[in-house]
């Protein structure tokens, strides 16, 4: 590889590859013309097209110039920096240049999709940034990457499904793991819903094996009713702070407590269905068995426990972990529609699915299905509840945001829901409104054709024309009216007399603002935590080391969750297995010879230990200079503008660079 | 190509962080969403980096307009937003003493997924830019800033 001293006095030869991106640049930009200007240019030895630089073919070009021409710098022209500079640097090193003698530029996501409606402009555009790189490229300088040791342990947040699968797949390839959950139990939403599609199988007993695994595994840490209050470090080295509260009850006397607890709340596992005590269990063979009390609620009244009057107290407990990465499992809401629509919260015969899978799960077995004491003989499911808003029709939700996806889930829950319904209760008669069915994923479709065959009515309304949802006159033979338009039949008027109404709900991420504050993960328009890219890094956020897994991210169902968890646990796996981490060399790095030990860049650095003016022998003369210590350095630059002597630089990043590039993006371009 | 003496179009430069403004502006880019041609963005890990010459030399090479799309609190740069401010600031009055319209120069905190504050700060300075001219009549006694 390449080192420094090589290429003090060597002559810079530069490639420059200006990249189609399969019509996503060349759609917009002429790349011949840019490929033309460049080749025109000092240095430049080799200036080349290609359909796919990042293909195979295409980075063995690269190569092979390096090797052939003899060529020491490399820049590319393409999609954003972020997908693929990793990859060309990686191509260089290949043919034996330092990666860091590549420069990376974005024509893509900063030209020609932005830039569509002016293909000259764009040209041109594309012209200057690539003499921009060219700028920069020319005063490159190799460098080396920087390794330390990482600690071989992962925090996993989020004690749903996609936490424990995880959880589990990062232990089973010998990483420690700490698992920690919110709540005083595990398995999140999973454990609310009874079979699930396509398996038929019961959720909970999914859920328990996988629990069981989790916690008979020796990797694996848990924490129940925890939070990450505390983050600092970085990628391999993360010091995190936890803040566990106590379940309350011990178990001597936990069942006493549990059975002399009269103070009840709605019970959320129901979606407020029900009621439960204070001092609960989440639901029958929940994970931990032991009760736990409810501190958010509890009144702090004494309870009467053979014969004494015993005070719960929470008693916190703060601890600190070191962790080499994380990964967010924090799950999601189901939406809660507003009070009125669709009668939501106004009539006591309009629920969620959710809700409606809950009465399923905890209602007594009977031939006939009721609600509220009554028979239920027609039902009506409205789809797309809190899913695909559009401006105008809809109200944007408290926060100002207009829930616009698409839920994915819900459509093929919703059918899955209503065959069991029509299998388990021949004679109900169900009116399905849908705006568009999406039963996506292999063999979903099949929900559809079911439920087609098993006689439920489909009616489809358009988005502006939505049903509405009314009580019935008093004495009707239904408690309920849902009257729309059907354009399965050229917007024929439909009234359907119903005893009840499911609202097929969408997906909402549970809100973890104080997480993304404290670890500055990106969050999408849509409130999901945003990953790097949806194909190319499809579970790595912005922040190295910190991964997603699950409905944090987007709308998933369970399987698609713990396909998630399992590729975030295989990110981590292989960033953790080497115990060590490489990090990228862009740290400050201080010209001894122009440094005269002022300590402005101490002044104004807040890290610790990160830069210091020390006595060290230069000559055979004791002098006072900056000196950094590249482990704990974060390249922010904060000493870099601060120096008076400019004697320090963010190696890769030194502000001659940047002259260079101002310089170039300063000049006329013709195209 | 020739120097920049005969500017036919401001050319705006924007200062963006990996962990803010560029990002953002690759956001842009994903949603296909269009803004004005004469804008190059170069990315930096933090612009505290830059001290107050950085910019003035910018303007005396010829580029009319600068922003400056910093992380601000979201920042994962401990005192990077702070230092950023403060030597904009500084940058301010060093512009006011060479002549210079303060309005040239922007600060403005963009997220990763902030498309419209960032097509927001391009127009606007596009249309300052509009007003106050290119930045070597300016230099050269001729603006109207």
């Amino acid at each position: 590889m390449t080192e420094t001293s090589d290429l003090k006095n060597e002559e810079i030869k530069i490639g420059v590859y200006t990249c189609y991106c399969g019509g996503n640049i060349s759609d917009v930009v002429k790349c011949e013309k840019v490929a033309d200007a460049l080749r025109e240019m000092p240095n430049v030895v080799v200036s080349r097209t290609n359909m796919a630089m990042c293909s195979d073919v295409g980075q063995s070009i690269i190569e092979e110039d390096i090797k052939s021409k003899g060529l020491n710098r490399v820049i590319v022209g393409a999609c954003a920096p972020s997908l693929h500079e990793q990859t060309f640097r990686g191509t260089v090193s290949r043919a034996g240049l330092n990666p860091y003698l590549y420069h990376h530029v974005g024509l893509r996501e900063q030209n020609s999709w932005v830039h569509g409606n002016n293909p000259g402009e764009a040209t041109k555009k594309a012209i200057r940034l690539m003499l921009a790189g060219l700028a920069k490229a020319r005063l490159l300088k190799p460098l080396d990457a920087i390794k330390l040791e990482a600690e071989v342990h992962a925090l996993v947040i989020g004690g749903g499904v996609a936490g424990l699968r995880s959880a589990y797949d990062i232990a089973r390839r010998g990483i420690r793991v700490t698992l920690i959950e919110k709540t005083p139990f595990l398995g999140g939403r999973m454990a609310q819903l009874e079979t699930v599609f396509p398996t038929n199988n019961q959720a909970r007993e999914d859920l328990h094996d996988l629990i069981e695994k989790v916690t008979q595994h020796p990797n694996i840490t848990l924490y129940t009713s925890a939070e990450m209050v505390g983050y600092g470090g970085y990628i391999g080295n993360y010091e995190v702070q936890i803040r566990q509260q106590s379940r309350g009850v011990s178990g001597d006397i936990a069942e006493a407590a549990l059975a002399a607890c009269t103070q009840e709340i709605p019970d959320e596992f129901n979606y407020g269905l029900t009621k439960r005590k204070v001092i609960y269990r989440a639901y029958e063979g929940c994970y931990p068995s032991d009760p736990a009390v409810d501190w958010e609620h509890y009144d702090g009244k004494p309870l009467d426990i053979d014969g004494k009057e015993v005070v719960f107290e929470n008693t916190i407990k703060t601890f600190d972990l070191k962790v080499g990465a994380i990964v967010m499992a924090t799950g999601f809401n189901p939406y809660e529609p507003p009070k009125g629509d669709y009668g939501y919260g106004e009539l006591p015969e309009v629920v969620t699915l959710p809700q409606f899978i809950r009465y399923m799960g905890f209602r007594e077995s009977s031939d006939e299905l009721t609600w509220n004491g009554r028979p239920v003989r027609d039902i009506a499911v409205i789809h797309c509840v809190g899913s695909r808003h559009v401006a105008g029709v809809h109200d944007p939700q408290p926060d100002g945001i207009l829930n616009n996806y698409c839920s994915r889930v819900c459509c093929t829950a919703a059918l899955h829901q209503v065959n069991e319904l029509r299998e388990e209760f021949p004679q109900l008669n169900v009116y399905d409104f849908y705006n568009d069915i999406r039963t996506y994923g292999l063999e979903h479709e099949a929900y559809y054709k079911e439920a087609s065959q098993n006689m439920v009515r489909f009616l489809r309304f358009h988005v502006d024309e939505r049903p509405e949802v009314a009580a019935a006159p008093a004495g009707d033979t239904h408690p309920v009216l849902v009257k729309g338009k059907d354009y399965l039949t050229n917007g024929l008027e439909i009234e359907a007399a119903v005893d009840l109404v499911i609202l097929a709900v969408g997906i909402i991420p549970n809100p973890v603002p104080e997480l993304v504050d404290l670890m500055k993960i990106p969050v999408g328009d849509d409130r999901f935590l945003l990953e790097v890219h949806p194909k190319l890094r499809p579970v790595e956020t912005p922040v190295p080391g910190v991964v997603l897994a699950g409905t944090a991210q987007s709308p998933m169902n369970i399987q698609e969750s713990c396909n998630a968890a399992s590729a975030a646990a295989a990110k981590v796996s292989a960033l953790l297995a080497k115990g060590q981490v490489i990090l990228e060399p862009f740290v400050a790095k201080v010209d001894l010879e122009k440094c005269d030990g002022t300590g402005k860049c101490v002044e104004v650095c807040e890290y610790e230990d990160a830069i210091a003016v020390k006595t060290i022998t230069i000559d055979g003369k004791e002098v006072q200079r900056a000196v950094v210590t590249p482990a704990n350095c974060s390249g922010c630059g904060n000493c870099v503008s601060a120096c008076p002597n400019k004697a320090v630089e963010v190696q890769g990043w030194e502000v001659a660079q940047f002259e260079a590039m101002v310089e170039a993006l300063a000049m006329e371009v013709e195209a | 190509m020739e120097a920049a003496t005969s500017t036919k179009v401001p050319k705006i430069l924007v200062i963006a962080t990996l962990s803010g403004g560029y990002a953002g502006a690759d956001y842009v880019g994903q949603q296909h969403l269009h803004y004005a041609t004469n804008t190059s963005i170069l990315p930096v890990r933090c612009p505290s980096m830059f001290s107050e010459d950085f910019y003035i030399n910018a303007f005396e090479k010829g580029i009319d307009g600068i922003i400056v799309m910093y992380s601000g609190t979201d920042s994962p740069y401990k005192g990077g937003p702070e230092r950023t401010a403060q030597i904009i600031d500084n940058t301010y009055k060093q512009m006011q003493e060479r002549g210079l319209n303060t309005r040239r120069l922007r600060l403005a905190a963009i997220c990763t997924v902030c498309k419209k504050p960032f097509l927001k700060q391009v127009k606007e300075m596009n249309e300052t830019l509009d007003e106050i001219g290119f930045v070597q009549d300016e230099l050269a006694g001729k603006g109207d800033g």
